[in-house]
């Protein structure tokens, strides 16, 4: 179980999470919404190391991780596909993954990627700067996939992207929740994570505004939670 | 041609140690962002360690060699891989501060502890001649050779094929994913460093023996190493180690075909920053890439005091200024040294603080003034205050024409850039009939009406003279042109989206700069009434720009009180010791007091998150945290619901009319 246990989390001398609760379950989907600016990435930047909680913790399995560098939760099983393109531009997409690959061989890691989606396969040799967005995308979500993490935390990953690489992305999600891998999923096509989703999670202005099961969810309150008004 | 090819040898051996310098170099600066100036400085603390051991000790020189190239450069790398971290979150300029006050420091010290002057190393690798092809090369060349060759190449190996290697490319990419996929950055940099520490260290021991143990001329090892990072365009090690073996062989050959000729006699030393500068103004620019240049200094307004107190300072001040003469007696001209150095500091602040762009080449500026003020005055009999103005406008077009690679490029590669050109001026023109002459030294009057050519008069000629210069630097960078320089230095691309023309402004900053220091380089000559290049080398330009920040920290860097206290430190201070030993480490204690003051100040805490600076070093050290802030800006900043306090330079702007 990845939890967040009343975190304060923010840059400077800036709060942007307060006091946030947040729970992942072994093997389930938790949907995490939340208007612009309400702190879904400070949440994933904290629940993966790179940003630490000024006050509260991050539990993983119980043990306190709220000091680890992102490499050690990394080996911990907790993965992060950050918002943006998540893969070394420089290196060539077969690179990519051998960085990835720490407990399987690469051949493995290449294996399991190309599994994933098969046009990865055809370009090993590409540098991963000048392939497409989608084909990026598609190597930063196999590069948390190869290691086969237990918690996978994914920051916007359909973002500025063709609706057809959404679906397969999308796709991939099912087969990863299927899997049994416990997804943190902030996504923009909300209806499409509470598809997905076994919890759901509403963050406004850096608090939990609703915690509970996707069907509890009043489309209506979730809409005046993004707007900030009553409709 | 068998002297030909005695030379291309000789430049091959020697040009194979700049190549493995270079390497060093440029793995540490890619890997860590942090263009290390004192990579010179580890060979000198390498080689004087290795004549300490095998010459003053008389141990065995493998056992010397060993100990100097892998225990100091773990020790060494440690040290640096903390430095830098350090230095992430810090303004490019504070960086270059850093590693410059660095240089200064070990050079210092080593001057402290072993005396300047330059010792022999007796050669330690057998120099019995070998015969290769007809050609007679020393066994020792071979060897040097060989160990530089293979070291470049396993390094490059060992680049291309592990894992580790994978990491230090992928680190310059993105520390942050790095650290996500389960690979600690930091690790990552620590071992870059240690390996680019042990590479300056080898090729420091392996070239005491042709060079000799000269602290100086170790130190600027990093100067040769720079020109083979050049040609590898600051990337590419491969082509760094065949920029290294270029250097070497035409400085050798130029060695060997310009000896006769005086005019060329400072090309060979000269060859590394030609291609430097060649480099840095023909490649294509975005090859050039900077590693973490998205860090800008934010320049921040010049702290305005109150009317009062700054009628009462300013009027003790000008009361102690004019009674000076009567309270220091014979010691008169330190003190008129002090006040013309109160214009350099002035114009080497307008660059540096006001318009945020480093320039090493100040020295070289006031050098070009002090000869021009000589032919002028001298050559030409124009009148004293004449000679003195033409000697600044002579000193213009040098400033614009150091400006042509600012326009091109910015930070780090301007502050090279600058660095070679002073260099470049230093060793071809000071001692050609344009400068100083083949002998070095000028004639140069003092006004000969009202008895202004005594110490005293002259005292209030200069005085008089930095009053007016100090009236223009303060209308300067307290007027719409220095809001916009701030501006320019905050984010060049707003301000030409408001229609400034940032370029103009870049030239117009370095001309105001340099004839500030012309005049400045004058003033001088009459001091001195006879000018040479001393106190003209780039090293001085390097020590003014220490001196420049140290002096500037108390005060928040408002230019007058700045200038005044640095004028203070390097001119009057020293004369007041009479300690020989604590004199001598003077300058080593402003290259400490620099690099602490880079370390403490001017964190650029409202981009990189100081949170993690302070809680997670381990994670985003290096310019991670710096990158992570860069691509965190839209999506967080943006986002967040507290709006940013407009910048100092943004507020001054919206009353500027542009």
């Amino acid at each position: 179980m990845l939890e967040l246990r009343a975190v304060d989390a923010g840059y400077g001398d800036t709060t942007v999470l307060r006091g946030v609760d947040l729970v992942v379950p072994d093997g389930a989907v938790v949907a995490l919404l939340g208007a612009n600016g309400a702190g879904k990435t400070t949440l994933l930047r904290t629940a993966s190391g790179l940003l630490n909680p000024t006050s509260g913790s991050v539990l993983v399995d119980g043990a306190d991780a709220s000091r680890w560098p992102p490499h050690r939760l990394a080996k911990a099983g907790v993965g992060h596909v950050p918002e943006g393109r998540g893969v070394f531009r420089s290196l060539t997409l077969r690179q990519n993954l051998r960085l990835q690959a720490v407990s399987v061989t690469v051949e493995e890691a290449i294996e399991r990627a190309v599994g994933a989606f098969p046009v990865l396969g055809e370009r090993l040799d590409q540098v991963a700067g000048t392939m497409s967005g989608g084909q990026q995308q598609m190597l930063a979500l196999a590069r948390g996939y190869v290691e086969n993490p237990r918690y996978l935390l994914l920051d916007e990953v359909s973002m500025g992207l063709a609706p057809i690489i959404v679906d397969e992305i999308f796709a991939f999600l099912a087969v990863l929740a299927q899997e049994g891998t416990g997804l943190l999923l902030v996504e923009q096509y909300v209806t499409r994570a509470l598809e997905l989703a076994d919890l759901v999670y509403v963050l406004n202005r850096g608090e939990v505004a609703f915690a509970g099961e996707p069907s509890e969810l009043d489309s209506a309150e979730l809409f005046e939670q993004y707007l900030g008004v009553t409709v | 041609m068998s002297e030909f090819l005695i030379y291309v040898v000789a430049g091959l051996v020697t040009g194979s140690l700049y190549g493995l310098a270079g390497m060093g170099l440029v793995l540490t600066y890619k890997t860590s962002g942090i263009f290390n100036f004192a990579h010179g400085a580890v060979a000198t603390i390498a080689a004087f360690c290795f004549y300490t051991l095998y010459v003053t000790l008389g141990w065995p020189w493998p056992i010397a060699l060993v100990l100097c190239v892998l225990g100091l450069g773990v020790l060494l790398g440690v040290l640096l891989e903390r430095l830098g971290r350090t230095l992430a979150s810090v303004s490019p300029a504070m960086q270059i501060v850093a590693t410059v006050g660095l240089l200064i420091a070990v050079n210092g010290l080593t001057v402290t502890v072993f005396g300047a002057e330059s010792r022999s190393v007796p050669p330690f690798l057998p120099v019995d001649n070998l015969s290769l092809g007809g050609l007679n090369v020393g066994v020792d060349q071979v060897i040097v050779f060989l160990i530089a060759l293979s070291s470049a190449v396993g390094l490059f190996l060992f680049f291309r094929t592990t894992t580790l290697g994978l990491s230090m490319q992928a680190v310059v990419d993105d520390p942050a994913l790095l650290s996500m996929g389960g690979t600690s950055p930091v690790r990552v940099r620590l071992i870059s460093w240690v390996i680019g520490a042990s590479f300056a260290c080898l090729s420091g021991v392996l070239l005491v023996p042709t060079v000799g143990l000269d602290a100086t001329i170790l130190t600027l090892l990093v100067v040769q190493a720079f020109g083979a990072g050049a040609v590898g365009l600051f990337s590419s090690l491969p082509l760094t180690y065949a920029g290294g073996l270029l250097i070497g062989v035409l400085a050798a050959l130029s060695t060997a075909y310009t000896g006769s000729v005086s005019f060329l006699a400072g090309l060979p030393s000269a060859v590394p920053f030609l291609v430097l500068f060649a480099v840095l103004l023909f490649a294509p620019k975005r090859r050039l890439v900077e590693v973490g240049g998205q860090l800008r200094l934010l320049a921040k307004a010049p702290p305005s005091f109150s009317p009062p107190t700054k009628a009462v300072v300013g009027g003790l001040s000008l009361v102690v200024l004019v009674a000076l003469p009567v309270l220091v007696g014979a010691k008169l001209p330190i003190f008129t040294n002090g006040v013309i150095f109160v214009i350099i500091f002035l114009s080497l602040h307008l660059l540096v603080r006001t318009s945020g762009q480093v320039s090493l080449a100040h020295a070289s500026f006031a050098a070009v003034g002090a000869a021009g003020f000589s032919h002028l005055a001298v050559d030409a009999g124009l009148p004293w205050l004449l000679a003195v103005l033409g000697a600044g406008l002579v000193t213009v077009p040098v400033g614009a024409l150091v400006a042509v690679p600012a326009i091109r490029l910015s930070g780090l590669y301007l502050a090279v850039a600058t660095l070679g050109f002073g260099i470049l001026i230093e060793r071809l023109l000071f001692g050609t009939s344009l400068m100083f002459g083949a002998a070095l030294s000028l004639p140069a009057p003092r006004p000969e009406v009202l008895g202004l050519d005594s110490d005293r008069g002259y005292y209030y000629v200069v005085l008089a003279l930095t009053l007016v210069m100090a009236g223009l630097a303060t209308f300067v960078i307290r007027g719409r042109l220095g809001r916009m320089l701030r501006a320019m230095s905050d984010s060049p691309t707003a301000l030409s989206t408001l229609g400034a023309g940032v370029n103009s402004m870049r030239v117009l900053v370095f001309c105001i700069s340099a004839f500030m220091a012309g005049i400045a380089g004058a003033l001088f000559a009459g001091l001195t009434q006879s000018v040479g290049a001393v106190g003209f080398s780039f090293f001085a330009s390097l020590t003014w720009l220490t001196i420049l920040v140290i002096s500037g920290a108390p005060f928040r860097y408002a230019p007058l009180p700045t200038a005044v206290l640095g004028g203070i430190n390097i001119a009057v201070l020293p004369s007041y010791l009479t300690d020989e030993r604590l004199l001598s480490l003077l300058p080593a204690v402003f290259g400490v007091a620099a690099v602490a003051n880079a370390l403490l100040t001017d964190r650029d805490t409202s981009r990189a998150p100081s949170q993690e600076e302070r809680d997670a070093p381990a994670v985003l050290g290096g310019q991670g945290g710096r990158r992570a802030a860069a691509r965190r800006r839209s999506p967080v900043t943006a986002r967040m619901a507290v709006p940013a306090p407009p910048s100092p330079a943004a507020r001054d702007l919206t009353g500027a009319r542009l």
